[in-house]
């Protein structure tokens, strides 16, 4: 059985209007990610690898090109029908966390199955910090944790929906080399018993060669890394 | 359970739901306290003055009344009384006198009480019935000229009738203080059998009415289009008697109070939804990312709002119908008499502020929330699209909406809204220019004081608002302060202790010396002797009066009765002259009358005095302050005009309750002479300003109160950001002392700004005030001036280092870690 296409980038261009006139972050990127295959973009700061993840989740609208993720060109959809499509095919991790504070723990993992409707939202989440070792911390709030506990907190919220694609964004980038590495090694473990595409933005080449595939941005192109 | 319940309850841990929640409560609940106590002492107002009216409502009439108007009132569940007066000669023997007798209905007076005693010129006490069938009520005065006591029969028409009491004052009879006839008042049921009333009679009917308010409004709506000009409705609050403008002032107090705490409740439901909204910029983009939808925020943020509203609106009102409860128990002491329950009625206002409030503040904000791009959790610096003023627009047209609905007009609301654009105004420009003058003053900052002056420019956007937010606050507090204390001291000065408050009228020129030997024998106080002479205006500059108002009910008090005339050299204490010279050989005429016939100086009227038509040019036009209890006149005339017609003399005089008895003694010895007691009047107007004063205190307080609550709320709104400074600065090695200047400098300065400013504010508010809405002279108010830096720097610096107390004492590593 052939190999089902995750997302597929044609042409894809974003200008964004700044104080000094007009500035183009991505330029006629081109693009294609299989599903269950982990990529990893790379690149300096400031050369579009976060712009360009948002636009793959549908978190914005790019000006030109088409982005489809998993058979829906976002271009054709506005932001209720998107929304609803990251719901259904999409986590996230973020470099400084973003759990809401005012939610314990096992809340804030249960809230993408809550949103689903998903009655089941308690256990499940119960049973996925337990996976990431937090099962003696499921009532404690963000800020009585620390910032490993916290990330491993969003990875179980990542994966609470039982998304088909993880977008993460500097996943260990907050994190001390320790915490980063039961991060990594929780990610990818997760990431491949639930059959997930994972794609990652990181500054980490050692993160990055764990992935099947590097990407590299610079100046707004995009270039496959041997 | 619904998800968005769920993230509520949650979301109740982190506080923002509770300031939004608290701030809709705040809001509620002032407004419900103050209009429901409000609401209460207007229902006690008119009770009091209805004491007066002997009723709630009263038709009086020329002519007999329909007899639907009766039978429609009991229809309305409305008590009904009559009243027949007319003047007669009453008999005793071979003495006869003319007098003004009363008959009246069984159920008469419907308020209020009869002053009655059993010994002659006695002082009375008070008696809630009208004379018994067979029996009559005389004065002591008319007793005297009859040479009759209690027990005795006297002649009314074709009937006896019998010498209950003497009457001392009769419900209802302040509005005809003027009557020249000695009194008298018997039962209506004797009425026929005296035969005295027969047709072209002239005699004046009045049908009271008392009820429930909303009886009595249906009642007037139904009855005022069927009155002919011979008959006029009558309320106890009617302006131009001395209570009605007394409580007309407190209710403008009083309402301006309620606008105020509208205004107030915008604030502190503009600060929380503000402060709600910017706490969940993120957690609406990271829910975004999660999958939720426009659809599905809005839904959550819909439900989420109703609910706060149907739980703030149910505490505010509770706490609202507690705390008005509160005062009233506090007042109650206080007051000569219990207040009227609050009416549940009263409540929509309450609810209307909450719902108003929500909608003018929230629901734009909301919309802001959900235009938040989820792009913003991966550039947390993102800008997200807002136009803070169109959101502040809108809230501030629903806050005048409501001020207009709650006032029930628009003059009072646009004043407080021009006060509110132009203190904007001026903050803007003048924060603008002190916070850069003091950031230029200020470069390479190492002290405390240039820390904080320089915070003050770095932060501009927000302190300028903080600014505003602080003077409009304070601007409040002072401008009720104002109006209190003047309104206050305007009543106190208005009726002195001293205030005349007996008549001596009907007295012949001759009697004066003798009377005055006596009254200063006796070292009375007593105001001028005025002549008096009865006229009609019949026409003014040739055009006759009915051909100016034809069948109008509404024709001006001076044209529609006959009028006391006088002649005077100079204006009593009581009286100004606003225009023209009262030498000149013409008319003086009061202001207020001269406005209601539009009349001005070089008009000619023309007066029937005795049968003889003079006509005079109107040559000056003063004021008189009605409630001053001195003689006072519409019209003086040259003595010239007046000096060839009998007259009689008038003055008042002041006699305290120890000497009454012995002067009512002394003045049985000209039994011609009248002598009119307002006393109870007086002690009446002076209980419900009393009152009035009382009650105005403890609703400042209450406001005062709700107003240092938004404030300390404001200060908390912008804390977060002036303590994760001041907590840098500790991490870089500052001192705490440092860090504290720095604090109180800034504080300070803000506080100090804003006093000042609110100060200017509440000085140019209260001239508008006082000029247009109270009438009264305005007045400068230095205390303001010293009491609004005053409030601003010791509350706001307070408020600021006390909330602020953690930076200093806990580990700058903790701090930086929380924020």
């Amino acid at each position: 059985m052939a190999v089902k296409t995750a997302i597929k980038v044609t042409n894809l261009t974003h200008t964004v209007t700044a104080n000094t006139g007009d500035l183009t972050i991505l330029k006629g990127i081109n693009m294609e990610i299989k599903a269950g295959e982990s990529v990893a973009i790379v690149g300096a700061s400031g050369s579009g690898k976060s712009t360009l993840l948002g636009l793959l989740a549908g978190l914005d609208v790019n000006t030109s090109g088409e982005v489809v993720l998993y058979e829906h060109p976002f271009s054709s959809l506005d932001e209720e029908a998107r929304a609803l499509i990251r719901g259904q095919y999409v986590g996230f991790i973020f470099q400084s966390f973003h759990l809401l504070p005012s939610l314990q723990a096992v809340e804030n993992v249960m809230l993408p199955a809550e949103l689903k409707g998903d009655k089941n939202a308690q256990d499940k989440a119960e049973a996925l910090l337990e996976k990431v070792g937090l099962s003696h911390r499921l009532t404690h709030y963000p800020n009585q944790l620390s910032g490993g506990e916290q990330q491993r907190v969003a990875i179980a919220r990542a994966f609470a929906s039982s998304p088909k694609i993880l977008f993460a964004d500097e996943p260990t980038g907050n994190l001390d080399e320790g915490n980063g590495k039961i991060i990594i090694e929780q990610l990818f473990e997760l990431n491949q018993s639930q059959g997930t595409t994972l794609i990652m933005v990181t500054h980490d080449n050692e993160l990055a060669k764990k992935c099947d595939r590097q990407l590299m941005m610079s100046a707004g192109q995009l270039v496959e890394k041997a | 359970m619904h998800l968005a319940l769920r993230l509520m309850l949650r979301d109740l841990r982190s506080g923002d739901i509770l300031t939004l929640l608290l701030a809709l409560i705040i809001s509620v609940s002032t407004v419900t306290s103050i209009s429901l106590f409000i609401d209460r002492l207007q229902l006690s107002f008119e009770q009091e003055s209805a004491n007066l009216l002997a009723a709630d409502r009263l038709i009086r009439s020329d002519d007999t009344m329909p007899n639907n108007w009766q039978s429609k009132a009991l229809d309305l569940s409305l008590q009904i009384a009559e009243s027949t007066s007319f003047r007669t000669m009453i008999f005793a023997g071979d003495r006869l006198q003319l007098s003004q007798l009363s008959a009246v209905t069984d159920s008469y007076p419907l308020k209020g009480a009869y002053l009655v005693d059993n010994t002659l010129f006695g002082t009375g006490h008070p008696f809630t019935k009208p004379p018994e069938k067979g029996k009559i009520w005389l004065s002591s005065r008319l007793a005297s000229l009859l040479a009759v006591s209690i027990g005795d029969e006297i002649d009314v028409g074709e009937s006896k009738l019998t010498v209950a009491k003497y009457l001392v004052r009769d419900p209802g009879s302040s509005s005809s203080a003027f009557a020249l006839s000695p009194r008298a008042v018997m039962n209506s049921a004797d009425l026929a059998a005296t035969q005295v009333v027969i047709p072209g009679s002239r005699v004046r009917y009045a049908l009271l009415l008392a009820g429930k308010r909303s009886d009595l409004d249906n009642y007037e709506a139904w009855v005022t289009p069927q009155l002919n000009s011979g008959q006029r409705w009558q309320t106890p609050t009617q302006k131009g008697n001395r209570i009605g403008d007394t409580i007309a002032k407190a209710e403008s107090f009083l309402l301006l109070t309620g606008t105020l705490a509208v205004i107030l409740s915008g604030i502190a439901m503009a600060l929380a939804s503000a402060r709600f909204v910017k706490r969940h910029l993120m957690q609406v983009a990271v829910l975004k990312t999660l999958g939720a939808t426009p659809k599905t925020l809005i839904n959550v943020f819909l439900i989420q709002f109703t609910v706060l509203f149907v739980i703030g609106a149910l505490i505010g009102l509770a706490a609202g119908w507690i705390i008005q409860g509160i005062i009233a128990s506090l007042l109650s002491d206080l007051m000569s008499t219990s207040l009227p329950a609050p009416s549940p009625s009263r409540l929509w206002l309450g609810i209307a502020t909450g719902l108003i409030s929500m909608l003018a503040f929230c629901v734009p904000l909301l919309q802001r929330l959900i235009k938040t791009s989820p792009m913003s959790v991966l550039h947390p610096k993102l800008k997200i699209e807002q136009n803070t003023l169109v959101i502040y627009s809108i809230g501030f047209i629903g806050m005048y909406g409501l001020m207009c609905l709650y006032t029930k007009g628009f003059l009072l609301p646009s004043i407080m809204t021009i006060a509110i654009f132009g203190i904007g105004l001026i903050v803007t420009l003048l924060g603008w220019t002190v916070f850069k003058l003091g950031r230029s003053l200020t470069s390479g900052a190492t002290s405390g004081w240039q820390i904080g002056l320089a915070s003050l420019y770095r932060r501009l956007v927000p302190n300028l608002f903080q600014l505003l937010v602080f003077t409009l606050i304070i601007m409040l507090g002072l401008i009720l302060l104002g109006v209190k204390t003047s309104l206050v001291a305007d009543w106190q000065n208005q009726l002195p202790a001293d205030t005349p408050n007996h008549y001596l009228f009907n007295v012949q020129a001759n009697q004066i010396d003798l009377i005055n030997t006596a009254t200063d024998q006796q070292g009375v106080i007593k105001s001028d002797w005025y002549p008096m002479v009865r006229g009609r205006i019949i026409s003014a500059n040739g055009q006759s009066i009915q051909t100016l108002y034809p069948e109008d009910k509404s024709e001006p008090e001076i044209y529609s009765r006959e009028l006391n005339l006088t002649w005077a050299e100079s204006l009593g204490k009581a009286s100004q002259l606003v225009s023209g010279d009262l030498s000149a050989h013409g008319l003086s005429i009061e202001q207020r009358a001269a406005q209601e016939t539009n009349l001005s100086l070089g008009d000619k009227l023309t007066l029937n005095i005795g049968g003889n038509m003079v006509t005079l040019p109107i040559t000056s036009i003063r004021t008189v302050d009605w409630s001053s209890m001195q003689p006072n006149f519409f019209l003086i005339l040259p003595k010239k005009a007046l000096q060839d017609y009998p007259a009689n003399f008038v003055s008042s005089l002041f006699i305290n309750d120890a000497n009454a008895q012995t002067f009512y003694k002394a003045m049985s010895q000209f039994p011609t002479v009248s002598i009119l007691n307002v006393g109870d009047i007086l002690k009446q107007v002076q209980t419900i300003i009393g009152q009035l004063s009382q009650a105005i205190e403890l609703v400042l307080l209450c406001i005062l109160i709700a107003g240092a609550i938004v404030l300390l709320a404001s200060v908390r709104a912008t804390l977060e950001e002036r303590l994760e400074e001041g907590a840098l600065l500790r991490v870089l090695g500052a001192r705490k002392a440092l860090v504290q200047q720095a604090l109180f400098v800034e504080f300070g300065a803000l506080g100090l700004f804003s006093g000042l400013i609110a100060a200017a504010g509440a000085e140019a508010c209260l001239y508008g005030l006082q000029v247009f809405v109270f009438k009264s002279q305005a007045a400068w108010h230095p205390l303001l001036w010293g009491l609004g830096p005053l409030m601003g720097v010791s509350i706001i610096s307070g408020i600021g280092l006390f909330a602020s107390r953690t930076v200093l004492k806990v580990p700058p590593m903790h701090l930086l870690r929380d924020f």
